[in-house]
């Protein structure tokens, strides 16, 4: 009598969301930007480019996002076919994030309700392992530096989901408005420009989409080209056509440079609770050969016969064709007798 | 007055391999209806009924011990099962397969039929759910089956073959049936092959351990 059946009132099944810091240690902030010339050389690199926390040659070397440029019109790169206009690497990147985030290739983009004339944007997607089930909204801190001639400006850029009090859901699941400010919240309109469509926007629209369900920021070129006074960086994204612009290495060069993109990754962890419990009567004789003496099964001692002790080191989880499936230890042995019941809940994480 | 202690004791639980297979199938057949409880680890030995402390001291040795962490491999794990007995029970159930160690000659068959000793107050009884018997090195053998159990989870594992070198193989039933491989390329220079065979009692959870040689005949 070895093994005690489990009741459905013995098991409880408990998600719990966990935040951490999402990049590489669980640090929430990062500081340092470093990209791979093999990668940069790469067919990949002709798509994106791969931000790593170290010198990319470094053990400790670990891609925490990427950076693509999109463009409707296929600017800003080689085109596939000298002879076909309008396909290249940035209108393949336009097109894959149509399809995630749009659904429909006949869908444009909108920022804060600003469709863009030229549909082009920076879509930074974060390593899968870095962001876990999801991005923690309200985490994102990211700032861009100008360094237009006017000497450097940094454009501090957060989600605005401590200010809508409606989520709205697209394609790619949860879509936030990216805006300047912190912490979730946009900033006033007294540091917003005068034309912007709403605070911390711009006459151009938002300054992208955050989508945190697929680990995805997507910022529009047009917002972040803007002049300082209006509310831009001045980014120097570049248009030509059947040209190798680098336009991924603009973007990471202006984040590089203020050295600060925060975010905090979110799991779901669901967790199996299963109670044990042993009553009085049970578990008090054991199969251990130290307990017996001799091999005809005397106990080892005779106080053994009606007051046996027995010590508690692990818990197997069985199903019914006694197949072990899980198995805990206890940090140091529970003592059972016929005067004690133990109760135990033993913590399974899928 | 003091207050009394409510909390509940908290564990984390690992997968064994097998938890990971049948989980990995994803065909519902890693459900847990039962459990066990084990004292692996503890030597009862340390037990002191003559402390002169008392009875609190007893079990003093034992009940500090630091404990080591699971292991996922299914078989290092519940090696030894807590049993649920009457109270008074002065022998545990022990397990007698007829044998102390068997010796086959390349080719030759055994069916092992074991009993179990001292268990549900008779002195010797043929356990409803029968014997788990696992073979250390499977290769050793040409066939390892057991019969007499047909519950689905007891057949499909005595139908399962189990490939690669110097792994064990498990099977159920009231009567365990082997014999001795006739590949001489086993032996090498040797004469004989050596492994082992532990049998546990489904029901009472006692077990044995004998050893298993295999004498080389042909040429």
């Amino acid at each position: 009598m070895s093994f005690t059946r489990l009741s459905p009132d013995d098991f409880l099944i408990s998600a719990d969301s966990v935040t951490a810091g999402a990049w590489t240690g669980n640090v929430p902030t990062l500081t340092s930007f470093n990209t791979s010339s093999v990668q940069v050389a790469s067919t990949s690199g002709n798509y994106y480019l791969n931000i790593y926390q170290t010198g990319s040659t470094q053990t400790a070397a670990e891609i925490q996002f990427n950076i693509a440029f999109g463009d409707a019109a296929g600017s800003g790169s080689l085109l596939y076919d000298a002879g076909i206009n309008g396909k290249s690497f940035t209108s393949t990147v336009y097109g894959q994030w149509q399809n995630i985030v749009l659904g429909d290739e006949n869908n444009q983009f909108i920022f804060g309700g600003v469709t863009p004339v030229t549909q082009s944007f920076y879509a930074i997607s974060v390593e899968r392992s870095k962001y876990k089930g999801s991005i923690f909204p309200g985490t994102l801190a990211l700032t861009i530096q100008s360094s237009s001639a006017g000497g450097n400006f940094d454009l501090q850029l957060t989600d605005n989901s401590n200010d809508v009090s409606t989520t709205v859901f697209n394609e790619a699941g949860r879509v936030f408005q990216i805006v300047s400010g912190s912490a979730g919240k946009a900033i006033g309109s007294g540091a917003t420009p005068s034309d912007a469509v709403a605070n911390g926007m711009t006459a151009s629209g938002s300054y992208g989409l955050f989508l945190p369900d697929v680990g995805a920021i997507i910022l529009n070129a047009t917002a972040l080209g803007l002049e300082s006074s209006g509310g831009g960086v001045g980014l120097n994204t570049l248009y030509n056509s059947n040209t190798t612009d680098n336009n991924p290495a603009i973007l990471y060069n202006a984040i590089s440079a203020s050295g600060n993109f925060t975010l905090n990754s979110q799991e779901n962890i669901t967790s199996d609770y299963v109670f044990v419990r042993a009553k009085n009567s049970q578990f008090n004789y054991s199969s251990n050969p130290s307990f017996i003496s001799g091999s005809t099964g005397e106990v080892l001692y005779n106080n053994f016969i009606n007051a046996p002790q027995t010590f508690v080191t692990t818990i197997g989880m069985y199903n019914d064709e006694n197949e072990l499936l899980a198995v805990a230890k206890l940090s140091k042995p529970l003592i059972k007798d016929f005067t004690k019941e133990a109760l135990v809940r033993v913590k399974l994480d899928f | 007055m003091g207050y009394l202690n409510n909390s509940v004791v908290t564990v984390d639980a690992i997968l064994t391999n097998k938890g990971r297979e049948l989980l990995a199938r994803g065909d519902g057949s890693f459900r847990i209806t039962q459990f066990a409880l084990s004292d692996d680890e503890i030597d009862y030995t340390l037990y002191n009924p003559t402390h002169p402390s008392g009875s609190a001291f007893y079990g003093q040795a034992i009940e500090n011990m630091p404990l080591l962490e699971a292991f996922p491999e299914t078989t290092q794990n519940l090696r030894y099962k807590l049993v649920t007995l009457p109270r008074g029970t002065a022998k545990m159930p022990v397990l007698d397969l007829g044998f102390s160690q068997v010796t086959l000659k390349q080719g030759a068959s055994l069916a092992i039929t074991p009993q179990t000793l001292n268990y549900l107050g008779n002195n010797q009884v043929f356990e409803a759910n029968g014997y788990t018997a696992t073979i250390a090195d499977v290769r050793v053998l040409n066939t390892f089956n057991g019969v007499g159990i047909q519950t689905e989870g007891a057949v499909a594992l005595n139908q399962t073959e189990t490939l690669g070198t110097n792994v064990s193989s498990t099977v159920v039933g009231t009567t365990i049936n082997m014999t001795a491989t006739t590949v001489n390329t086993l032996f090498g220079s040797n004469t004989e092959l050596n492994t082992t065979l532990q049998v546990i009692g489904r029901d009472s959870g006692a077990r044995i351990t004998i050893p298993i040689k295999i004498t080389k005949t042909n040429a």
